[in-house]
């Protein structure tokens, strides 16, 4: 492991992209060296709450997917599993992004030779429409006057056509049930450390990004792109990586004691007691592979003349059976018609999971799948 | 190339957004909008699934069995319809239909003199309803109906409502659903037993949701309860197409299909819908995206492009109007092309 700091040589990037433009850059230099056949990012569609996951081909709109967006939970595991698997892909991904494609290599859904992972560090991400309320409350803007958002120094900081800048401190927002979304407060992985780089600003001077390099193909996307001409480096101070990490524990810290308030005050049964069987949030798991052949689609479990569904026929056999692998990513609760904290539920028992085995989804190194049996015939 | 491209669902009249995934231009599966504000990218099953439509779509015409041309079988329609006795033809509308559609296909049977028949779930169009919103911020909820597990983006918000503060008085024809499983009270008699019974805790406050009601006077009542009602039919623009044409209910509509000899249904399932012999009927011709109960027994099949093919908008169940485009190009016709034809 080690670390950089970055910007970007092309003047366009640089004054779009976050940070510098470091991680637009080096989608560029893997694009128009055709080392990969696409790049899967972020792009607005009706505006900054509305990004949704883009395959660019052609370097020439990578500018589009420049800058970040905080109010655009999407995931990107499942889509290279379904849609992308024979291609070679550049993606950005946050820690959750990063932990479903490292379950989904280690099922063999995805070829590990094929994605280039450019990390991204995360302090959370918002719901788009719950986050446009909290603009509409706790601040003096508009949320259709909002043109760019960011998340730095604790707080939820929007920008304005005019250039203005508001900003609330996200403990703040959170007290009122608003600002990150519930997985993200007690998410504690905050450094994609198994993307080959992991970005972001923490620690970073004004205009450059900070890059950790977890392994040699990330290296080589560094050595490679400055080669190329489109990225500038240079080495971070001690000082610059001591506050990175502290910015990183505090963070952490943060997500615990999240963890213990929230871990206790679940209770499954009330929670299911309104599920209707819709499998959304089956449907919507990144490491839910199996589709179609999903034993829950059998006969004996499938029973759709008993309503209300038997939330143990469900819900139970699903926690039984994927709660270990699960990465907190909350797309399970984005999707729930009914609002149930799928996610909560099961990341109380991957915790449980890794406190007697030690295994953190998506994180832990050369360690089997839980329930991996050599013997599972490949559906 | 994939892409990810915008619509609205099209089952139910909650208006909810999804997303619909192309790859290579082919529709390969949905993806949560979460940026709509009616559902925050919540779908239920039949949302995700609505794209099987697209999916099974007829690809031909179909006469007496027989795959043919589209052209040939809006010909053979046109013939039906020229020999037809005008009083005994009757043309079925729906909820199904857009606006742009439903208009297109009133002004067709009033220039024609044929029976119009529009099946709105035995409901009506109310002036006011209350907003999905009110419904969450409503003191007391009275639930008609399991709305929680047939309408789950409408049920959703009454579970905002509970966890609100609001208590939840909640009817069902049957023992147990998954909206009595929420309630803080629960009946399973009558409509006007539930409402004559409840009829003191009832508040400006409060907003009743239905899907269903046992007759018409029940309707009456809802209106005169002196609060917010918000219906919510099983079809996406039932509450649109309200204000275009007068529904019937299912007692006339068996009326005006007892007179009928050429009945002409468009993009809907009256067989399912309708407790009717339609063998009675000489000819039935269907204009539908993929197969359902009426198909099975029309004796032509023109096919018409799907929800996913077409633009159009739709009047959500709180009163909404919402434009949606095409997602993908089709050479199939609309139904509004084929009533060009047709004239």
């Amino acid at each position: 492991m080690s670390y950089v700091l970055a910007k970007s040589q092309n003047d366009d990037i640089h004054s779009a992209g976050e940070c510098g433009g470091a991680v637009t850059s080096i989608f560029k230099y893997l694009l128009d060296e055709g080392i990969v056949d696409g790049v899967l990012a972020l792009s607005p569609v009706d505006d900054i709450y509305d990004a949704m996951p883009t395959f660019v081909t052609d370097s020439e709109d990578l500018i589009k997917t420049a800058g970040s967006y905080h109010c655009a939970p999407t995931m990107v595991g499942d889509i290279i599993q379904k849609y992308l698997y024979d291609k070679k892909v550049a993606v950005a991904v946050k820690p959750c992004d990063m932990r479903s494609i490292e379950e989904l290599i280690v099922r063999h859904k995805i070829n590990k030779d094929n994605v280039y992972l450019i990390g991204l560090n995360c302090g959370g991400t918002v719901s788009p429409v719950s986050g446009r309320k909290m603009i509409d409350l706790f601040y003096e803007a508009d949320p259709d006057d909002v043109v760019s958002e960011e998340i730095d120094k604790g707080k939820f900081i929007i920008e304005l056509a005019d250039g203005s800048e508001e900003a609330v401190k996200i403990h703040d927002l959170e007290e009122e049930g608003y600002g990150r979304r519930n997985n993200c407060q007690r998410c504690d992985v905050k450094i994609p450390r198994k993307a080959n780089i992991a970005c972001g600003n923490w620690g970073a001077e004004d205009g450059w990004t900070f890059i950790e390099i977890n392994d040699e193909k990330g290296q080589e996307l560094i050595d490679g792109a400055k080669k190329a001409g489109i990225l500038e480096t240079k080495n971070p101070s001690q000082g610059a990586i001591e506050g990175r990490e502290k910015v990183e524990n505090i963070m952490i810290k943060m997500s615990k004691k999240n963890q213990e308030a929230t871990y206790p005050s679940v209770s499954e049964m009330d929670e299911w007691n309104r599920c209707i069987s819709c499998y959304a949030c089956r449907d919507i798991c990144p490491i839910c592979w199996c589709f179609e052949n999903c034993e829950l689609n059998k006969p004996y479990f499938k029973d759709e003349t008993n309503i209300p569904p038997s939330p143990i026929a469900f819900q139970g056999v699903r926690l039984s059976h994927m709660s270990f692998s699960c990465v907190d990513c909350g797309q399970c609760d984005d999707v729930c018609p009914m609002d149930i904290p799928v996610s909560l539920i099961f990341d109380k028992l991957q915790k449980k999971y890794c406190e007697r085995t030690g295994y953190v989804a998506g994180v832990s190194d050369d360690m089997k799948p839980p329930l991996y049996s050599p013997d599972k015939v490949e559906l | 190339m994939l892409e990810i491209k915008h619509t609205l669902c099209p089952s139910c009249s909650v208006g909810c957004g999804i997303n619909v995934v192309l790859n290579d231009g082919e529709i390969v599966g949905t993806f949560p909008y979460k940026r709509h504000p009616v559902n925050a990218g919540k779908n239920c099953s039949n949302g995700r699934n609505s794209i099987d439509c697209y999916q099974n779509k007829f690809e031909s015409a179909v006469v007496s069995k027989s795959e043919t041309d589209v052209e040939k079988a809006i010909a053979d329609v046109s013939k039906e319809l020229s020999s037809a006795d005008a009083s005994s033809v009757t043309v079925i509308c729906s909820g199904n239909n857009s606006l742009e559609e439903i208009e297109a296909i009133k002004d067709f049977a009033e220039s024609k003199n044929y029976n119009i028949a529009f099946y709105a779930d035995d409901l009506k169009d109310f002036d006011a309803v209350a907003s999905y919103d009110d419904v969450e911020g409503a003191s007391n909820v009275f639930v008609i109906g399991d709305l929680l597990y047939e309408n789950p983006l409408i049920g959703r918000r009454i579970v905002h409502a509970k966890q609100n503060g609001a208590k939840i008085y909640a009817l069902s024809k049957v023992d147990k659903s998954v909206t009595l499983n929420i309630a803080d009270e629960s009946s399973n008699g009558s409509v006007q037993e539930f409402l004559d019974n409840n009829n003191a805790n009832i508040d400006e406050s409060s907003v009743i949701v239905f899907n269903y009601v046992d007759a018409q006077e029940d309707l009456d009542k809802i209106e005169a309860a002196g609060c917010k009602v918000l219906p919510v039919f099983s079809k996406s623009n039932t509450k649109g197409a309200l204000k275009i044409v007068d529904p019937k209910s299912e007692a006339e509509i068996i009326e005006v299909l007892n007179n009928t000899k050429l009945l002409l249904v468009f993009n809907d399932d009256v067989v399912e819908d309708i407790d009717f012999d339609f063998g009675k009927i000489s000819k039935i011709i269907s204009f539908a995206e993929c197969e359902n109960e009426t198909t099975k027994i029309s004796d032509i099949i023109i096919p018409i492009k799907t929800w996913l093919e077409k633009d159009g908008s739709f009047v959500n169940a709180m009163g909404e109007n919402q434009a949606f485009k095409a997602v993908v190009e089709s050479d199939a016709l609309s139904e509004i092309e084929i009533i060009g034809k047709l004239n």
